[in-house]
């Protein structure tokens, strides 16, 4: 994992409508944390979410995809609701969805309505903790799973590549190669390795992806993106 | 004779006694609105019986008909399937006319009587209100129960149909009070009377709209309501044999820690691929086959396989063969790596790429026992044998198995020969039939 930001704590809002699943988060980072995370508040709905989060200006929340409440659109929803708020330094709340769900359009949704980054809910306690970190310095955060849907929704694993860095459809040669070692189980780390990069070119990588992710108008994202109403 | 369900079911009269149908208005074999046929299979008698008994009892008196009417009103209409009403439909039905027209020469003949008794029927009044009385049947015959829910299913000719029947009964009732408004008046006092007339009825109509539309609405709630109740049960279902038997088996084997991982994983897979129906089609594709493995593979050793897979394509031989290397490496990796073990699946236009990973030690393919055909033969062999390659490599920790099959282009079919001559085999144990052993490791 990458190493303690500084002496602040990350301040944490955990939004996941079952109790029990936010008591076992709790515990597990309670263990990993090592005074490097605060839980500052817990919600269980949109509507107590969006309350929570401006009351306790949190730099991270853990957003669970499906939540009841708001408009129907669980996560998605606390994001737009959460829109202005900044974190008590004055920089943006980061949003890291955490879902059960394997389906396209859950994921895309979410992404594409601002969060950092995607894991399952079956991820170990200290990956939690490294992926909290990650998006608390601003950096996204992609699961094997949410890179192997963004090879697939970019028709990157049937060999579409970009030709220029800043086209939003396609992935440029460099990203796709991230992507495909982020699929294949490697951390960050391990993909700077096997690339000869720095972790913080990886992690560049990563966060443009994120953005063509949040931007393409491709029309497998936006059609996903449709289905859950997102435009 | 004893009765086995067969004869029971059999055609009927088979059966001796029958079970006694309830008391419903039959929709089939009727001749007016299937009263006597219902009453008629429910009591067991003949319905010509019936109908004619009806008809001499409407001769006396009249009490044969409010009979009839009285029983339409009461009974319910038998539920029947789609395919039997759209049997006999038609825009008037024969059996109305003829009942319509039996009872336009009782009138008569009864007006007659009454006249040549010397009473004065006053005509001028009594066939307006007639004719009224028949646009209100007319209108009214619209709101038979089973024609509502026809109406709401907008069938094309049944809507035409109903459509047909109100504006007849309309334009009848309109008539009917135009007529009793100018009593025989002259021309210009038809056009006001009838300008009354149409100016009340769409009076009427305007502040009958509202409910009118409400009704309408209620009804369409109801119906949606209904289908929603039923998915709920199907869903329901489904949870009641998936989710709460895996539940009560993970109860009762509660102090095996090993099993109820094993079943709470299959589980989850399972009620994965009902909500979403999968990331992946079925198995006659790559990417099916390549999910059942992983999946196999899982629900034997119980550790779980982050696996994913993009792109597809049918499934060949080649990729056959690219599937049972990767069931062989997914094994080693649960059985000799450490978990979290992932599988990445790449259906590429110009070749199909896998890769498995685990967090174990790691093992060097070079130091493997000769014996131990599980890497050398069952994958690398393998995927030697279909063109394609494969590597083991040691990372910092665990290792990763990687797999390569140059794949056809869409269209064109490659016939590669079972042994790739450029490619020989790295022991010569496998050289014919491309069906070789599966799991060749002992």
């Amino acid at each position: 994992m990458t190493e303690p930001t500084g002496p602040v704590p990350i301040r944490l809002v955990l939004v996941d409508d079952h109790r029990m699943f936010r008591a076992g988060v709790k515990a597990e980072l309670d263990e990993i944390s090592a005074g490097r995370l605060e839980i500052v508040g817990e919600a269980g709905t949109v509507d107590r979410a969006v309350e929570v989060i401006r009351e306790q200006q949190p730099d991270v929340v853990l957003l669970d995809v499906h939540l009841p409440g708001g408009n129907g659109r669980g996560g998605s929803d606390v994001i737009a609701g959460s829109a202005g708020v900044t974190t008590r330094s004055g920089g943006p709340v980061r949003f890291l969805a955490l879902s059960v769900s394997d389906a396209a359009e859950d994921v895309i949704a979410v992404i594409r309505a601002g969060a950092r980054g995607y894991v399952t809910k079956t991820i170990s306690g200290p990956e939690l903790g490294g992926a909290i970190v990650r998006v608390a310095d601003g950096d996204a955060v992609f699961s094997p799973r949410l890179a192997g849907f963004v090879l697939d929704a970019f028709g990157a694993a049937a060999g579409e590549i970009a030709e220029v860095d800043e086209e939003l459809d396609r992935l440029s040669a460099r990203e796709r190669e991230v992507m495909r070692l982020i699929a294949r189980g490697y951390q960050y780390k391990e993909v700077a390795k096997e690339l000869f990069i720095s972790v913080k070119t990886v992690e560049t990588h990563v966060s443009s992806v994120l953005r063509k992710l949040q931007l393409s108008s491709r029309h497998e994202l936006t059609a996903w993106a449709s289905a859950r109403r997102l435009l | 004779m004893v009765t086995s369900p067969q004869t029971a079911r059999g055609p009927q009269g088979a059966a001796p006694r029958r079970e006694r149908p309830p008391l419903r208005r039959a929709s089939e074999g009727r001749v007016l609105a299937g009263v006597c046929r219902g009453l008629a299979d429910h009591l067991g008698l003949h319905p010509l019986a019936l109908r004619v008994g009806v008809v001499i009892l409407t001769m006396v008196g009249g009490a044969g008909a409010l009979m009839y009417a009285f029983l339409w009103a009461t009974m319910e209409p038998e539920e029947h399937g789609p395919e039997a009403r759209s049997g006999r439909r038609r825009w008037v039905e024969p059996g109305a006319l003829l009942v319509a027209g039996g009872g336009l020469v009782m009138l008569l003949g009864i007006a007659a009587l009454v006249q040549g008794l010397g009473v004065n029927l006053r005509l001028d009044i009594t066939l307006p209100v007639l004719v009224l009385t028949a646009g209100a049947v007319f209108v009214w015959s619209q709101l038979d129960t089973t024609r509502r829910d026809r109406l709401l299913a907008q069938q094309g000719t049944d809507r035409r149909q109903a459509l047909g029947r109100l504006v007849l009964g309309l334009g009848l009732a309109v008539a009917g009070l135009v007529a009793l408004g100018v009593q025989g008046g002259s021309l210009s006092q038809l056009r006001d009377v009838g300008g009354a007339v149409l100016l009340t009825m769409a009076g009427v109509g305007l502040l009958a709209a509202p409910y009118v539309a409400r009704l309408w609405r209620d009804l369409r709630e109801e119906q949606a309501g209904r289908i929603r109740e039923t998915e709920r049960a199907d869903i329901a279902a489904h949870l009641h044999d998936s989710v709460l038997q895996t539940l009560a088996l993970i109860q009762r084997r509660a102090d095996d820690p090993v099993q109820v991982a094993r079943l709470a994983r299959a589980q989850e897979r399972e009620l994965r691929s009902w909500l979403y129906t999968g990331p992946v089609g079925h198995a006659a594709t790559l990417a099916g086959a390549v999910a059942a493995v992983g999946h196999e593979v899982e629900d034997l050793h119980g550790v779980p396989i982050e696996l994913i897979v993009t792109g597809d394509r049918p499934l060949d031989a080649d990729g056959q063969a690219l599937v049972n290397a990767l069931r062989e490496a997914l094994l080693n990796a649960v059985r000799h790596g450490a978990p979290p073990v992932s599988a990445y699946v790449e259906v590429g236009r110009s070749s199909v790429e896998a890769f498995v990973r685990d967090h174990g030690a790691g093992f060097d393919p070079d130091e493997i026992p000769d014996d131990r055909l599980g890497v050398r033969e069952s994958i690398v062999g393998r995927m030697q044998r279909h063109g394609g390659t494969a590597r083991v490599r040691r990372l910092e920790s665990g290792t990763e198995v990687s797999l390569e099959l140059p794949v056809a282009t869409e269209g064109r079919p490659e016939t590669r020969p079972a042994a790739g001559p450029e490619t020989p085999p790295a022991s010569g144990q496998e050289t014919g039939p491309r069906t070789g052993p599966e799991g060749a490791e002992p």
